[in-house]
């Protein structure tokens, strides 16, 4: 489902949870949460798609979204606010959300791209192998 | 404001009448543009009895399958409520476990005609 101006969509239905992917093609996130914001009439729109376990947990609720969202703290750098891609990013809602940022250059997973950058590349063999 | 805030709110009309929870925010995509695309804006909740099955769709399109199972959870959410945001105090609309007010009576609400999603 391609949406243009004016379509109408259900959020939970087709938005959160959501596989978020790159010009590339390449996954970058889920939606975990979406931010929204009331315009100067009062309707709330969406300003941002939310990521990681401190957006998922107070979603899931309860015991489980308490650890969630405690686990997600723990691992977060301190300060550093619930990971966040702007909604002026998003080219497309389809059955992914696609965006027009390089996953790279999008900064929301940190630990990630930590991992993939320290720690898989230097695994022989893990490039794919025209890179 | 979070999307999750208003999801799995309990929605109460302007008598205290509890009409069901806050299953899905239908909106618009005609909120202001930013990017390639306008921001979805919330149109209206859709309001059930009850959470179960809702997030299958089952209750809002009828073109999906399998068939028990859409019949199951369409009888499930047969009282489906479609209530436009125009009605909802904005100003309960924060972040809290308080069910949201509505200035309507339950009867005044619009049939459930929005039960199908546009695809």
């Amino acid at each position: 489902m391609t949406v243009a101006a004016g379509r109408v969509i259900d959020l939970h239905l087709h938005l959160l949870d959501r596989q978020v992917v790159d010009p590339d093609g390449r996954m970058v996130c889920k939606v975990d949460d979406l931010e929204l914001e009331l315009d100067e009439r009062g309707r709330p729109y969406v300003t941002a798609i939310l990521l990681g376990p401190r957006a998922l947990g107070p979603r899931l609720g309860g015991r489980l979204g308490r650890w969630v969202a405690a686990i997600g703290e723990r691992l977060a750098e301190r300060d550093r606010p619930v990971s966040r891609i702007d909604f002026s990013l998003v080219t497309d809602i389809g059955s992914a959300i696609a965006v027009s940022r390089p996953r790279g250059r999008l900064d929301v997973i940190p630990l990630e791209d930590w991992v993939e950058e320290h720690v898989i590349a230097r695994i022989p063999g893990s490039r794919h192998e025209s890179e | 404001m979070r999307a999750s805030d208003l999801l799995g709110r309990e929605v109460l009309d302007r008598d205290g009448i509890r009409l069901g929870v806050v299953t899905d925010l239908r909106c618009v995509l005609d909120g202001p543009l930013r990017g390639g695309l306008c921001a979805p804006r919330v149109e209206a909740l859709l309001v059930s009895r009850h959470r179960t099955g809702s997030l299958l769709g089952y209750d809002r399109n009828e073109q999906q399958g399998p068939w028990l199972l859409r019949v199951l959870v369409r009888l499930l959410h047969r009282r489906l409520t479609v209530v436009p945001w125009t009605v909802v105090e904005t100003s309960q609309a924060g972040p809290l476990a308080r069910p949201l007010a509505l200035r309507v009576a339950a009867a005044d609400l619009p049939a459930a005609e929005g039960r199908r999603t546009p695809g």
